[in-house]
């Protein structure tokens, strides 16, 4: 029992910054843009993250300053692949290298450190108990304590699917990517829909970024991001952006990443248990790919 | 001709000036970091073949993504690849021993093989199943970078018996590439590989049907090209070039395969071909222009203390700078020559 408990738990902790980058993908994948850089937002926010808590001592400032400079690619991205008219997935490129290269240069200006910055001033998101579910037997060791940040995945999947399918902006934001000169003869601009996606996603890869260095561990590692963000991508395309399977590979991504941990508990290398999710992702666009090739 | 040299060279040059904007808000002084770097990758002759052996893996993984990016399948997989090449050789370099003439070629070979394999396998399951090789190249570049990781690790299958940091033994000095004068024999490799696929890909047939497929497919297809193979073929040739870059770096350098050997590169052969516009010639001389940022950039952190992680931001602004830059500046440049070409001759009317 403890064992699942401990999976479900690592699961947990695995999905949400897929999760959060994965949603955040999935409002431009609807707008129509081909958008590649949550590598890159994910990495920002966890900098920004680790940054805004170790200056200020409150974990909200950081997760402030992960939302912040994780729109900033945001607004790059719509100055270069919007305004200047850029192809999207070399500004997506871009923008990744620009992100592990800044957040290099900045740890080793910042702080003198390479590799890896932590410190006892770094301050965590707070996990949060809920009080009646708590006390449910076993459940409750799954369903509450969990950090706010997961608890915010979660309703960010509800609120995602509520904007994209039953708002008028949920609306437009899909005309964008399915129709974008049908939707600009009726008078909303494409580009205005695309900014607001893009916009969102950086929100988005901000908490998720906040995730991995202040919920998730509490300190900054260069490349922390370790790829979640083409998982995220992928995930993306698996679902064609639809939130609820978003959140379904985020969480098989998270069971990968969990197992993997109880793996390594029983004595598998760690560099093996570390390929599960890579390979989960490659067996869901596998399984895609068949039904897709027997659908058509 | 003329206008695109212009609009690389104005790229670079904006970006050097941001560049030179960050140095100047942190208090330092922008002429002579940039001096510094610019003594210490091309100032002697020395230096120039230290900058061109650093040149060697940017070129090829370059090369790699370009060759790609041209002719259509978008392979990501550089990283993997590269690592895949540089432990062929590893495998084969500590199990055989036989004199350079028969060593070098059958190194080499498999360095292109192993990479090869690497990005065949995308290949082939996007053949049999339509799976993207963008996610699959990506997703197998972290199996490889753990697989290998995992090889060489301290009791590893593959680690040197012994060994206080995660390496594998020597390969045999047959297989080492030594230098000839100041310059390494890996640049005489790259060069001959560079005018093999540009050859191939500028002069032949099979390349020119590559390239059509890059710019439309579907026209490719209707006129008779066989799509699916040159994708295959493609992908082989791409994986082996970045598999190349991996085996001459072990057969140039460390002569074994140590952690974190392909981290340096793992992104610089997208970046150079997203800079480059996927065009050969362009890829070789911007890996050669960054080889020489990278190569001056610890030099400059002797001389100015300026960290040499500047280096990496400076790359990604100039991409980006250049990237926006290029599309912006020949619709100016366009504009420019129309206005002088409709402009009345003072010899007319």
């Amino acid at each position: 029992m403890r064992i699942v408990i401990g999976l479900l738990n690592g699961t947990l902790a695995g999905a949400t910054p897929v999760l959060l980058a994965a949603l955040g993908g999935a409002f431009t994948f609807y707008a129509g843009v081909f958008n590649i850089a949550m590598e890159g937002m994910l990495l920002v926010g966890a900098f920004c993250a680790a940054l805004g808590s170790f200056f200020s001592g409150s974990w909200l400032v950081g997760v402030l300053c992960a939302v912040a400079g994780s729109v900033l690619l945001s607004l790059l991205f719509i100055l270069f692949a919007i305004m200047l008219k850029t192809d999207e997935f070399v500004t997506g490129i871009a923008l990744n290298l620009f992100a592990a290269g800044a957040t290099t240069y900045l740890l080793r200006q910042l702080f003198g450190v390479r590799g890896a910055f932590t410190d006892p001033g770094i301050q965590a998101i707070p996990r949060v108990d809920i009080p009646v579910v708590s006390q449910i037997p076993l459940a409750g060791e799954v369903l509450s304590g969990q950090n706010l940040i997961v608890y915010g995945a979660a309703l960010a999947v509800l609120g995602c699917a509520w904007l994209v399918f039953r708002t008028p902006f949920g609306l437009r934001l899909r005309a964008a990517g399915y129709n974008a000169a049908s939707l600009e003869s009726s008078g909303v601009r494409p580009a205005r829909v695309r900014v607001m996606a893009l916009l969102l996603c950086g929100v988005l890869c901000g908490l998720g970024g906040a995730f991995l260095s202040l919920g998730y561990v509490r300190l900054f590692a260069e490349g922390m991001s370790a790829g979640r963000g083409w998982i995220a991508l992928a995930a993306v395309i698996l679902v064609n952006g639809n939130p609820w399977g978003v959140a379904l590979i985020a969480l098989l991504f998270g069971l990968a990443d969990g197992a993997g941990l109880l793996a390594q508990g029983l004595g598998v290398p760690a560099q093996f248990t570390g390929m599960l999710p890579y390979l989960a992702t490659l067996i869901a666009l596998f399984v895609y790919a068949r039904r897709k090739q027997r659908a058509g | 001709m003329r206008q695109k040299l212009f609009s690389a060279l104005a790229g670079i040059g904006i970006a050097l000036g941001m560049g030179a904007i960050i140095l100047v808000l942190e208090g330092r002084q922008p002429l002579d970091v940039y001096g510094a770097l610019v003594a210490l990758s091309l100032g002697d002759i020395d230096k120039l073949a230290i900058t061109l052996k650093n040149a060697v893996p940017l070129v090829l993984t370059g090369l790699s993504a370009s060759l790609a990016f041209a002719s259509g399948p978008v392979n990501l997989g550089q990283p993997g690849q590269f690592l895949m090449g540089a432990l062929a050789v590893t495998l084969i370099g500590i199990s055989v021993d036989l004199p350079a003439p028969l060593m070098v070629p059958l190194l080499l070979a498999a360095a292109m093989l192993g990479g090869a394999l690497w990005a065949g396998a995308a290949a082939l399951l996007r053949h049999a199943f339509n799976m993207s090789e963008f996610i699959v190249t990506l997703m197998l570049n972290s199996v490889a970078e753990l697989f290998t990781a995992w090889l060489i690790t301290i009791g590893g299958p593959l680690a040197e018996a012994g060994a206080l940091s995660p390496r594998s033994p020597a390969i045999a000095a047959g297989g080492r590439l030594g230098e000839i004068g100041p310059f390494n024999i890996s640049i005489a490799v790259m060069a001959l590989a560079a005018v093999a696929i540009g050859y191939v890909f500028y002069r032949t047939r099979a390349g020119y049907e590559w390239r059509i497929a890059g710019q439309n497919t579907l026209f490719a297809r209707l006129g008779g090209c066989p799509v699916d193979r040159n994708f295959f073929i493609v992908m082989l040739a791409s994986g082996a070039l970045a598999g190349l870059a991996g085996g001459l770096l072990v057969m140039s350098g460390p002569y074994r395969f140590i952690r974190g050997i392909g981290a340096n590169y793992a992104w610089d052969g997208v970046m150079i071909a997203v800079v480059a516009n996927s065009a050969l010639g362009a890829t070789v001389l911007y890996g050669v222009f960054f080889a020489a940022l990278q190569t001056g950039a610890l030099g400059m952190e002797l001389l100015t203390a300026v960290p040499s992680e500047f280096i990496q931001v400076l790359q990604a602004v100039i991409v980006l700078v250049s990237v926006a830059g290029r599309g912006y500046l020949s619709a100016l440049l366009d504009r420019l020559t129309l206005r002088r070409l409709n402009r009345p001759s003072p010899n007319s009317s």
